[in-house]
């Protein structure tokens, strides 16, 4: 009897689990479409903002956060897939692996804010770049490095040694063999982690709010060393302003717009994953 | 090696869409002064399309130490420099042009202003902020815990306000609860109490944040209105600054004579402050 | 040509190699010869209460404490309502919604951390204070429950891939014996996951820990430990609260700049060593977690 009321009280514990799990959940993403609807209009998304953001639109943030995750792919992309390969192609030794492990795991780990100190240290202060978006986006490259690169060399990995025993037997260059055989699948796989990374990048505020954003005046950057405005920190803005309902509402679109461009980029990752998954040698 | 070329080509043609001619300037600092240089500079640029002024928050501190180390041309503060910033930036020689005048304000949510406290005593204040007086009933209000709201540090309403409460800038304030940032945020936490006393910007009072008047040693009641500020009167008062390295040129000087200009200080009156003409 | 071309892609990938691990190691060098000047000037004096910079005092125990407070929090929330929602996704969830749910738990766990901050001040602070007549909901507790929801995503879809990967036969002994599915789980199941399991709740310890924005918004900001200190329902202050607000208006190079780095220090070699541990030693896999 004791162990069918021990039973009992453990399934409602799951199933009150699942439920406050799910409440929780659908709680947040109603009340950010709820709100975020009411405030999105073509003129919120095409104008610029006025009287600290409470008035006009967000244009010149959504123009900034691209900016930023623009650049950062093109720094971190090249990079990432250049250590995949030599990660996965070069790297014989064990001990080598670990460190590399070791690097990449490490970086993966550190808190966004520390990002954010070490830029303002090395380029804002000791490089002298001011505030400025190129150096935001360098910033954001370097946190989505480690995800870039673990998905592109467990692709590359994947592929079995036999494709490499062949093509090197053809009398293929080392060169040739990755341009040829790996460099496909490995874009693949770069390309997923590139996705998921974007979508952590460009909802990442505590990185580059001291090193490459301003609050107000902002149009198109003329110059790689000047700030940009961008979706995140106009939140920040905003979200201190709560008492006055226009500037709440206001946050709320923003909200919402940066949302669903993290939900664009999660679930074309997502996507990717489960239909690449499915490739077998 | 594609990725590389690209993204030569991508620099190179976003170089080729910038105008050499146009002019930044960056301005940052105080959110008391924030919101009349940020709507001077949509103004001006409506007079001069070819400059761009961009306009960042973060507090007197933030101003001081951007222009000390010479990453923006103008910074906007609400206090004095400090001896240690000038010492921290020996490069750099400040100079101050004042902009307007303000108030800094003790405010208290509506809740107790309508149920009868309406004034408070520069002693009164401090006792507060120094904890020893820790519920409205003991000035008179409802029974209810002071919620005591203080301001970071660096920030120029602080100093001003502790200056003259407390008699030192920086003074320590252990009856404080909250610490928070701007003018935006302390007004927030202030309309979501019932019972909190902050201080603000004069700029920033509304029918839900509350100014109180302020008694003086010899028993006069002193309102934070903009005659008294005016007539120098009330006793919280300082000057809007902006703050340049040395003789401000260029784009930067054309911006703050048009601060000063009569188009401009009518900016300073609609944000609430004061101008400096009158 | 054919030569030249392997030498130039060999170099490629290995100026990319060397920049990628150049920038690793560069951001550790930089913290840490940052943080020298508060470590030898104010050196043991870290460890006390006072953090008063205009007096040269720079004491971090209130911020170790807040940060330890509001991690502590959010864990005693998140690990029994994760795992209980991983044990009904894995158990009871007909398997062919499993990826469904899977990736709406995964989608939700990508909500950028200033949204969360901005649903904290608008609802849960409100709500706090309104719930607990308090003065102000900016307290410890709002600060570690909206944390407890962030790492919420992490615990149930790692907890649920650890028990998922639990093989069947297992559980069919353990129902032949006569057990009922919470002995079977208890007795079966969850032991074999617990490391997979150790893992997930490390993982989401190390998110908690380095957690800014909502924190920021929503902790109050004051540089004290409360009294009683387990009053959670007054206002404190985390590590990286202290940094969002404060970086900014300390000038770099001064000792008040240095002793935040220091704590940024702190914090970056306490979240990459639990990283570490877990993705090196506990958790055989190569895939990321964030």
């Amino acid at each position: 009897m004791n162990r069918k009321l021990t039973n009992a009280v453990f399934k409602i514990f799951v199933w009150a689990a699942m439920a406050a799990s799910f409440g929780i959940l659908l709680f947040l993403i109603s009340v950010l479409f709820w709100k975020g609807f009411g405030a999105i209009s073509f003129d919120f998304l095409f104008t610029p903002s006025s009287n600290f953001g409470a008035e006009g639109g967000i244009v010149y943030q959504i123009v900034g956060s691209i900016l930023l995750i623009v650049f950062a792919t093109l720094i971190a992309f090249p990079l990432s897939l250049g250590f995949a390969i030599y990660k996965s192609e070069y790297v014989k030794s064990s001990y080598v692996q670990n460190i590399t492990d070791t690097l990449i795991y490490g970086l993966n780990g550190i808190p966004s804010i520390i990002f954010g100190i070490f830029g303002l240290i090395f380029f804002v202060n000791l490089l002298n770049t001011g505030i400025s978006w190129f150096v935001g986006s360098i910033i954001l490259a370097i946190m989505i490095l480690p995800t870039i690169i673990l998905s592109t060399y467990q692709a590359i990995n994947s592929i079995p040694d036999s494709f490499r025993e062949n093509a090197l037997a053809l009398g293929l260059t080392k060169w040739q063999l990755i341009t040829t055989t790996l460099l496909p699948r490995g874009l693949s796989g770069a390309f997923t982690g590139l996705l998921i990374g974007l979508s952590r990048a460009i909802g990442e505020t505590a990185p580059i709010m001291f090193i490459a954003t301003a609050f107000s005046g902002v149009t198109i950057p003329v110059g790689f060393f000047e700030p940009v405005s961008a979706l995140p920190t106009h939140i920040l803005a905003l979200a201190q302003q709560a008492t006055n309902p226009q500037a709440l509402q206001n946050a709320w679109g923003t909200s919402l717009v940066l949302l669903l461009l993290v939900l664009i980029f999660s679930i074309a990752a997502l996507w990717r994953r489960v239909k690449f998954s499915k490739i077998e040698y | 090696m594609r990725n590389i070329l690209f993204l030569s080509a991508l620099i190179l043609l976003f170089n080729a869409c910038s105008k050499p001619n146009t002019k930044t300037i960056t301005v940052a600092g105080s959110t008391t002064v924030l919101p009349v240089v940020s709507t001077a500079a949509e103004q001006y640029k409506k007079a001069h399309p070819d400059t761009r002024i961009i306009v960042n928050a973060g507090g007197s501190g933030v101003g001081v130490n951007q222009v000390g180390s010479q990453k923006i041309e103008i910074g906007m503060i609400s206090r004095a420099i400090t001896s240690q910033e000038i010492d921290q930036y020996p490069d750099t020689s400040f100079q101050t042009h004042s902009i307007g005048k303000d108030a800094v304000v003790p405010v208290v949510s509506s809740e107790i202003f309508d149920s009868g406290v309406t004034s408070l005593s520069l002693e009164q204040i401090a006792k507060i902020y120094r904890g020893e007086i820790s519920n409205w009933k003991e000035l008179n209000g409802p029974d209810k815990d002071i919620l005591v709201i203080d301001k970071e540090k660096s920030r120029g309403t602080r100093h001003v306000f502790m200056k003259i409460v407390m008699g030192d800038k920086e003074a320590d304030a252990p009856g404080a609860d909250l610490v928070l940032g701007s003018n935006n945020e302390e007004q927030t936490a202030v309309v979501q109490s019932d019972a909190a006393i902050g201080m603000l910007s004069n700029a920033w009072l509304n029918e839900d944040v509350k100014g109180i008047s302020i008694i003086m040693p010899d028993g006069e009641v002193i309102e934070p209105s903009l005659n008294n500020i005016i007539n120098g009167s009330f006793p919280i008062t300082r000057n809007l600054l902006l703050v340049t390295n040395g003789d401000p040129v260029g784009g930067a000087r054309k911006f703050i004579d048009f601060i000063l200009s009569k188009e401009g200080q009518d900016i300073v009156t609609q944000n609430g402050y004061v101008s400096i003409v009158q | 040509m054919l030569v030249s071309y392997n030498k130039i892609g060999k170099g490629y990938i290995m100026l990319s190699t060397y920049i990628s691990m150049l920038i690793a190691l560069l951001i550790f060098i930089v913290l840490f010869i940052n943080s020298f000047d508060a470590i030898s000037q104010v050196g043991l004096k870290l460890f006390t209460l006072e953090w008063n910079p205009s007096k040269n005092e720079y004491g971090i125990l209130s911020m170790l404490y807040g940060t330890l407070s509001v991690t502590v929090i959010a864990l005693t929330i998140a690990i029994p309502l994760g795992i209980g929602t991983a044990i009904f996704t894995s158990e009871i969830l007909p398997s062919a919604y499993r990826i469904y749910v899977k990736s709406i738990i995964e989608l939700l766990a990508g909500i950028p951390s200033i949204i969360y901050g901005l649903i904290g001040i608008a609802f849960f602070s409100t709500w706090i204070a309104s719930f607990f007549e308090l003065a102000s909901g900016r307290t410890i507790l709002t600060a570690g429950i909206l944390l407890s929801i962030m790492i919420l995503p992490t615990i149930v879809t790692l907890s649920d891939d650890a028990i998922n990967n639990v093989p069947k036969k297992y559980r069919e002994a353990a129902k032949g014996l006569g057990l009922y599915p919470f002995e079977v789980i208890k007795n079966t199941v969850l032991p074999i996951a617990k490391k997979d399991i150790t893992g997930a709740i490390l993982l989401a310890l190390g998110r908690a820990l380095g957690e800014t924005m909502a924190v920021m918004l929503l902790i109050g900001s004051i540089d004290k430990i409360p009294t009683p200190f387990y009053n959670v329902l007054s206002p404190g202050q985390t590590i990286t609260s202290k940094l969002g607000r404060e970086i900014g208006e300390s000038a770099f190079g001064s000792l008040h700049f240095s002793a935040l780095n220091t704590m940024g220090f702190v914090l970056m070699l306490l979240v990459i060593i639990l990283t570490l541990i877990t993705q090196l030693y506990l958790r055989k896999s190569n895939r990321l977690y964030e």
